[in-house]
């Protein structure tokens, strides 16, 4: 070993050390919500704040539902349309306006979150309440997924403004493979006589690995953002299948309650185990996510 | 026929996929600009440099705000910056020890991160112990969410040197210390600063992180590291809260403000390298 190499090792201690004493701050802090709730803490919606510890009861599910359902939602909608742009990006894309489009795309993904905080509060949610909410809620409110009275702050308006927040990280993975795949194997299907929707379908084939990482990694991004979702998702405890309800999702719970939550003996513990549920949930996900992005840049 | 119609209705929907995907940034820059803009002309210059007004018609300013992000990116760079630089040499210069691959993996890890969770780690091992919020525990919190970004840039920069150059520089005798601060840094110089400034971005439109760190004070200028500080971010979180059209209006002020902040930096950047991971 150089001595340069151990003149480096504290830094690289540091960052591990911080991880660490992250995962066992949560852990322990957790502890005796999860000693005096048990398994109830993650499997029901509760939320009774007394100042009395005996009569405190709390249960995280309405938070892992929300945090869950305004995700899936974000990729439902921004996958599609990632896979989409990276191919015009790649594919068809004027050279002129190649990088104006990548440019933009970057610019969004760095952009702070508060700026779609506050878009999504004072402009989207109003728009999707006026023009997408209440037209559907008129028609077809005995379908349960548009079953409540839309306010405009609820899963639906989170998981569209996820959707715009993740959309430029899933789409440079997808662009960035996509991009890779090898010539020959688009001329040899463009030689078949195949048109550029079968010829794209067959080389989209070849970056399955890069689309589900980035689902993945969108999906963490989209489960661990807090201040632009906790704007709009309503903030309420609930557990409703509709699109239109309001509800929490884990970040927003931490977010919101977390300032007052030392009045009550056990509600810090609760809400540092629902942190843990989400440090668990994310880690895994981005280290799949990771995995796979790995196993495709060098098959 | 039908191979025409799919093929057409492809080329449509990837048209329409790209104009769904880059509308929402016009439309927020324009949204900031037409509700943030009249705010600032009919505030003045005093809207950077006063204090927060009581709830009501006044629109004052956010002067300690503006302060409060300045230092809390400015004291989060002093420390997060040189440790996460040499992380970043440590990853390049050992690509294939146990530790280095841990370390490149955790980097990753902790940029994807939901930064709630830093920010509730801090308040329980900086906040409760001292017990209040103070602009060095914000600070702190910033440090954990910019030093990945600053890590993995200097380490991709690091890498992208070609290897005719450190075989030449240690064909001149230097030792490893010198080689890759005299040479390869000024080589890598473009991507290394690249990664600073994307942490200082970082760190100054971060809201998250210093919610429970940072405390916010925006009636009060700075008065100490171990007191609450506010900052530009957070205070457009408190304040499109609350009820009063005042304060949405200071709010759509700050906005334009830290668009501007955010751009001035980003732009840049951005057109002076091809690649911008975030």
């Amino acid at each position: 070993m150089d001595k340069f190499k151990i003149s480096l090792f504290p830094n690289i201690s540091l960052i591990f050390g911080i991880f660490a004493l992250m995962l066992i701050v949560f852990f322990l802090n957790s502890l005796p919500s999860i000693q005096k709730f048990g398994i109830e803490l993650y499997t029901t919606n509760v939320w009774k704040a007394y100042e009395y510890e005996h009569e405190e009861r709390y249960g995280l599910l309405a938070a892992i539902y929300g945090s869950v359902y305004t995700s899936v939602i974000a990729l439902l909608i921004s996958i599609p349309l990632s896979i989409g742009f990276a191919i015009f990006v790649v594919d068809f894309a004027p050279k002129k306006i190649k990088e104006p489009l990548i440019v933009i795309t970057d610019v969004m993904a760095g952009l702070p979150t508060i700026l779609y905080g506050i878009w999504g509060l004072f402009v989207l949610a109003p728009f999707l309440r006026d023009y997408i909410m209440i037209p559907l809620y008129k028609t077809f409110s005995y379908i349960p997924l548009f079953s409540y009275p839309p306010t405009g702050y609820c899963y639906f308006t989170a998981g569209v403004l996820l959707a715009i927040m993740v959309t430029p990280f899933a789409t440079a993975i997808v662009r960035e493979s996509y991009r890779m795949v090898p010539r020959i194997y688009k001329e040899g299907a463009f030689a078949l006589g195949l048109t550029k929707y079968e010829t794209t379908k067959i080389l989209l084939k070849y970056i399955k690995p890069a689309i589900v990482a980035g689902t993945l990694l969108a999906f963490g991004r989209a489960i661990g953002e807090t201040v632009a979702v906790s704007l709009v998702v309503g903030n309420t405890f609930n557990v409703h299948p509709s699109l239109f309800a309001p509800g929490y999702t884990i970040s927003s719970l931490i977010a919101n309650q977390f300032g007052n939550a030392f009045i009550y003996d056990l509600m810090p513990s609760t809400l540092f185990a629902a942190g843990l549920s989400l440090f668990l949930i994310g880690l895994s996900v981005n280290l799949l996510g990771l995995q796979y992005l790995k196993r495709w840049r060098y098959a | 026929m039908l191979r025409k119609l799919k093929n057409s209705l492809f080329l449509i929907y990837i048209v329409l996929a790209t104009f769904l995907v880059t509308l929402p940034l016009f439309h927020i820059i324009f949204s900031v600009f037409i509700n943030g803009f009249p705010v600032i002309l009919k505030a003045g210059l005093s809207f950077l440099t006063e204090t927060l007004p009581p709830p009501g018609e006044e629109l004052a300013g956010i002067g300690p705000a503006i302060l409060g992000t300045f230092i809390l990116t400015f004291l989060s760079s002093l420390i997060g910056i040189p440790i996460a630089t040499l992380a970043g040499i440590y990853a390049a210069e050992y690509p294939n020890s146990f530790f280095s691959r841990a370390t490149r993996t955790l980097l990753l890890v902790m940029i994807e991160f939901p930064t709630i969770l830093v920010s509730l780690f801090v308040m329980s091992i900086v906040v409760l112990p001292m017990g209040r919020f103070s602009a060095i525990a914000g600070a702190i919190a910033l440090v954990i969410v910019m030093m990945p970004y600053v890590a993995v840039y200097t380490e991709q920069a690091l890498k992208s040197v070609p290897e005719r150059y450190r075989e030449a520089a240690y064909a001149l005798g230097l030792k490893r210390k010198q080689v890759v601060f005299r040479v390869m840094f000024s080589i890598a110089r473009k991507g290394i600063v690249t990664g600073f400034l994307i942490g200082i971005a970082k760190a100054a439109g971060e809201t998250a992180p210093i919610l429970f760190t940072a405390g916010g004070a925006y009636r009060t200028f700075f008065i100490g590291l171990d007191k609450p500080v506010g900052a530009i971010p957070l205070l457009i979180y408190d304040l499109v809260q609350q009820p009063y059209s005042n304060y949405h209006e200071i709010a759509w002020g700050s906005a334009l403000i830290l668009l501007i902040v955010f751009l001035a930096i980003f732009i840049p950047v951005r057109l002076s390298v091809r690649e911008v991971k975030l």
